[in-house]
């Protein structure tokens, strides 16, 4: 029965009870509530087969990541050590701070409260934190390291703090140590986080986004012998970051090999103090510009390095605490510039004119190319006009205005007279095309023009001027035609060492080394061997042998080099030698030469570059049986025999004294 | 059969009932053994997955007590299974009063849990009575219905329904409890439904609802008018996207998923559930009782959950069509379609597919309120069963 139509007639009483029966309506209405329950299982079983069996591993492995938090356990770097085990650089464990971000408070305000707090209280900047939280972003499972090796108050106040640094936790870690101070800073390098581009460099080599490598010096050039493999170990958490279970290693951590340096702490040593002595002598002097230098000790028979001083110099130790106003002169020029950037390696990164020191280079292409008898005798005179000219230019002088005599090689090497050599430097102009350009031929086979192969970076190769680096440097705007042409001058400047050319100090010891060993061009090292820790430490595990590499013979004659070798004794036991006053009464016979090289210089608060003496004395020792070369230059110093002979004699002291051939210390 | 009453002055005539006269025998007989059966299997599965799920508790197995809940729906079961239905329909205007009593109770005077008012705290029992108000709002509904089935084509009689339901929903909706809010309409969309309401009225009265949600959801914030609070509304819209911000408002689905997905075939049991022992899935008692379950039990207990309330709801369906009168079969109508859409709610929350809302798995989660009140509505399917037709 319709009830739509019955009430028209019979309005129907609400309280009547409606007699029912299963209209078709009804059961039409229920089929489709059937439907739909069977449709939504339908879609929950769907669903529920595509979570668990279907997608289950995927889900398994993200709750064990949700549980899982993997520990880094820092392995320590391997140490440096000195030609005689002595430790150069060390660790000492410190304690690091890390940072999970999923622990961290949920809600953002309570989470900036938390790294403001740990910002404050481990000094570092909240940007920062921040941003290495977003390098991070990808890596739920690694920590953040916010700070290495802070300091007992801190480490007290986060562990008594805990509760309100949910997410910190603190860690073993490890630091460099220096134990003697700012000694070998340059040599030795530093340690810093990697940089992205050495990441992407690196990446093959198996380092972390969040590792610390070396940075500069043998740090960074042994860096693959010297860091260890960290080890890892995992324990699980709960949700709010709670270990479940103890920490379970996983790999092990494996320590850093060491490195056996061939430098002698104590001629290191010496060395510096050597700088600083001769800058003072130089100051007493009157040379109130000298401000820098370098001195480069080296064994003659294989390239060792024995000591290789730069000042001004540094401490690596400020690249662990990372006290920016410590790093400021470092890294900021305007600082670097005050403080006449000590960063900068002088030994081997900083080019300068060798001025007399290079004559024997001069002295052994002209007896090569027979343009020079060294016993017939040329004239040592005041000044030495190019013949036929008569430009200001071109009259070049003798640094001794009153000589005038005729002498032979030695004498010349001896007394350093620059008219003679300017005229050696005018017959190399005069030589035929044909012959080429013999005196800087025989200047790259003593290893000028070009980097030495030392195992350290940031190496200066120098510059030796040609005609054709002459054409080639100065074509084009602004310079003009007559800038391009290889004018006598040049040639007779070069033979002096002066004009263009650039030399380092390395370059200058491996030079001299040449005249000491008979002729042999040694490639310069710093790295003796990578060993590993046994339990008797005089008898380590060598595992690789870096030490000398064979040397290039230069084809110089021996007959021409015992010619030189008699000049650079008379030069420091002569009484005319320019340096016989520093090193005629030292009981080991050393044989060397002075350089005082003209250097346009311009100072801070200076308009124009100014002309300064830098100060060279090169030389080696014993002089029968050479085992040493050293080089001074004393930046600004004056003449060589003034400032850089006194401090290479300071280095022979350590060294000879260090060997047992001297009783006591000569001069303090 | 029965006599069909078409004089208003046959007043009183009454249809005869069976149970009048079948006695205690066929009274028993009547009782629908299959549902209570799956009931029964339902709430000891239940009680087990509880057990498994909270005894590494700080406080211990909360099984024990769940059971007691469990006992006391036991007992209201067999009384609502006692009580004729048509005793609900000559009371509902008590019903209703009381229940807006209770529930406006609750706004003004409960105290404050989890930033919402759903309790009334009676030393001994959370009492909820937006849970038991879902089954004595059905049987209002369901009454007020009935007695004007004669003019249900009339856009007037669902009309007024659909007012008087919509004050429990708002008070409900305003404690504030979005969830049983949902299955307060869909109780009464369900009873509109089964009792006869023309096709159009139902059209109309669904698209006007699909409309108020998404007013409220997107274009009342989108106007600046925040109908719900933020986190109410990400929680509600944030399913769509679950990994979205793993951090906020989807951390619950994303751990939940993870839980259910890691539960596998077998399931990881009761020691190695990892997502629910160490804490990553919150409510993992109540609200997320079934990830908490597919965890521990895989795909197989899952199932078989699902699979017992698919039996409860066909057996539910069934006494619709074998309910004694229009009343019985509206109100079986609304109690089985409220009790699917909790489960539809509740485990499509579990696993990414519905909105987080808070309804708790029926006859699972740990709540006593939401255990007796599912158990009275089986009484009261019972109830309408025992008194219905003949017919199968």
């Amino acid at each position: 029965m319709p009830e739509g139509r019955s009430r028209r007639f019979l309005p129907g009483d609400p309280r009547v009870e409606e007699p029912y029966r299963l209209t078709p309506q009804l059961a039409l209405r229920v089929g489709i509530l059937g439907a739909v329950a069977l449709a939504i299982f339908a879609v929950l079983f769907l669903r529920l087969w595509a979570l668990q069996v279907l997608s289950a591993n995927k889900y398994r492995a993200e709750a064990n990541n949700n549980r899982v938090r993997t520990l880094l356990i820092e392995a320590p770097r391997g140490p440096i050590l000195d030609r005689y085990g002595r430790v150069l650089v060390g660790n000492v464990p410190g304690t690091r701070v890390e940072l999970w971000p999923a622990d961290l408070p949920k809600s953002w305000p309570a989470q900036r409260a938390e790294l403001r707090q740990l910002s404050t209280v481990t000094g570092v900047a909240l940007s920062d934190i921040l941003k290495k939280m977003r390098d991070a972003a990808g890596d739920p499972l690694t920590p953040i390291v916010v700070q290495y090796g802070i300091h007992p108050d801190q480490i007290d106040y986060i562990a008594e703090h805990q509760t309100q640094f949910p997410g910190v936790q603190l860690a073993e870690s490890y630091l460099r140590t220096y134990p003697n101070q700012a000694l070998a800073a340059h040599i030795l390098g530093y340690v810093g986080p990697i940089t992205e581009q050495e990441y992407e460099a690196d990446r093959k080599l198996g380092y972390q986004p969040t590792d610390n490598i070396g940075q500069a010096g043998v740090e960074s050039e042994y860096d693959q012998y010297l860091r260890g493999r960290d080890g890892s170990a995992q324990m699980t958490v709960d949700a709010r970051g709670r270990p479940t279970s103890s920490i379970v290693p996983t790999t092990l951590q494996r320590p850093g090999n060491t490195l056996r340096l061939t430098i002698d702490i104590d001629v290191q040593r010496a060395a510096e103090k050597a700088l600083k002595y001769g800058i003072s002598l130089a100051h007493q002097n009157g040379e109130w510009a000298a401000d820098g230098g370098a001195i480069v000790a080296m064994d003659p028979r294989d390239g060792s390095i024995i000591a290789l001083a730069s000042n001004p110099t540094y401490k690596p130790s400020v690249y662990v605490s990372r006290d920016p106003k410590k790093l400021a002169p470092l890294q900021e020029a305007a600082v670097a510039a005050k403080d006449n950037y000590p960063a900068i390696d002088r030994a081997i990164s900083v080019g300068y004119p060798p001025g007399s020191t290079w004559k024997p280079v001069t002295a052994l292409a002209a007896m090569e190319t027979r343009i020079l008898q060294p016993y017939s005798t040329l004239l040592c005179s005041p000044t030495f006009t190019v013949p036929g000219q008569t430009g200001k230019g071109e009259t070049f002088t003798n640094w001794d205005p009153y000589v005038n005599q005729w002498i032979d090689l030695p004498t010349a090497l001896a007394e350093s007279c620059d008219t003679y050599f300017y005229q050696l430097g005018y017959k190399f102009y005069l030589l035929p095309p044909s012959e080429g350009h013999p005196l800087q031929n025989w200047a790259s086979r003593f290893g000028f023009g070009a980097t030495s192969g030392l195992d350290l970076q940031g190496e200066y190769g120098g510059l030796v001027p040609t005609p054709e680096w002459r054409r080639t440097h100065f074509a084009g705007k602004p310079y003009t035609a007559i800038d391009r042409v290889w004018k006598p001058g040049y040639s007779v400047q070069l033979a002096i060492g002066q004009g263009d050319l650039l030399v380092t100090p390395l370059q200058m010891a491996r030079f001299y080394s040449v005249i000491a060993n008979g002729g042999q061009l040694v490639t310069p090292h710093i790295a003796e061997d990578v060993e590993q820790p046994t339990g008797d430490p005089s008898a380590p595990r060598i595992l690789e042998r870096f030490g000398a590499q064979p040397p290039t013979p230069t084809g110089v004659d021996p007959s021409a080099l015992k010619i030189v070798q008699q000049g650079l004794f008379e030069g420091t036991h002569s009484s005319i030698g320019t340096s016989s006053g520093v090193f005629g009464s030292f009981p080991v016979a050393i044989a060397g030469k002075t350089g005082t090289a003209q250097k346009l210089f311009k100072l801070p608060g200076y308009p124009n570059a100014v002309e300064f003496n830098q100060s060279w004395w090169c030389g080696y020792g014993p002089f029968d049986k050479p085992t040493i070369v050293v080089c001074a230059v004393i930046e600004n110093g004056g003449h060589g025999g003034v400032a850089a002979a006194p401090a290479a004699l300071k280095v022979f002291e350590a060294y000879f004294h260090k060997k047992g051939i001297l009783s006591t210390h000569i001069s303090d | 059969m029965t006599i069909e009453a078409v004089d208003t002055r046959a007043r009183g005539l009454r249809p005869r009932r069976e149970t009048d006269t079948v006695g205690v025998v066929g009274f028993a007989r009547r009782i629908d053994w299959l549902l209570l059966g799956a009931v029964v299997a339902i709430v000891a599965y239940g009680l087990r997955a509880i057990d498994g799920i909270t005894k590494h508790n700080v406080g211990g197995s909360l099984a024990g007590r769940q059971a007691l809940y469990a006992g006391v729906g036991a007992v209201l079961l067999v009384v609502a299974t006692l009580i004729d239905p048509a005793f609900y329909r000559r009371v509902k205007s008590v019903i209703y009063g009381g229940t807006l009593g209770v529930m406006a109770l609750v706004l003004v005077a409960s105290a404050a849990t989890h930033g919402s008012h759903r309790w009334i705290n009676l030393g001994f029992f959370q009492f909820q009575p937006s849970e038991f108000g879902k089954v004595f709002f059905t049987l209002f509904i369901a009454g007020f219905l009935a007695d004007r089935a004669k003019r249900i084509d009339d856009a007037s009689v669902p009309l007024a329904a659909v007012a008087l339901g919509f004050v429990p929903i708002v008070l409900v909706f305003a404690e504030p409890d979005v969830g049983t809010a949902l299955v307060y309409s869909a109780a009464l969309l369900a009873v509109l439904f089964t009792i006869g309401v023309r096709w159009l009225h139902l059209g109309v009265i669904a698209a006007v609802g699909l409309l108020g949600v998404l007013a409220v959801l997107w274009w009342l914030p989108a106007a600046g008018v925040n109908v719900l609070k933020p986190y109410q509304a990400q929680r509600l819209t944030g399913f769509t996207h679950p990994s979205s911000d793993p951090r906020g408002a989807t951390y619950n689905v994303e751990q939940s998923i993870i839980a259910v997905g890691d539960g596998g075939l077998r399931g990881r049991g009761v020691g190695g559930s990892t997502q629910v022992k160490l804490d990553y899935l919150p409510a993992n008692d109540t609200d997320f009782a079934f990830s908490s379950l597919a965890e521990e039990r895989g795909f197989v207990g899952a199932a078989f959950l699902l699979l017992l309330y698919l039996f409860v709801v066909w057996r539910g369906l069934k006494i619709v069509t074998g309910a004694a009168d229009l009343y019985s079969a509206a109100v079986a109508g609304g109690l089985v379609f409220a009790f699917l859409f909790q489960i539809y709610v509740n485990v499509g929350m579990a696993i990414g597919l519905a909105p987080i809302t808070g309804i708790p798995l029926p006859l699972v989660s740990v709540g006593g309120s939401s255990m007796i009140t599912n158990l009275l509505a089986v009484g009261i399917l019972q109830s309408i069963r025992v008194r219905g037709g003949r017919r199968r």
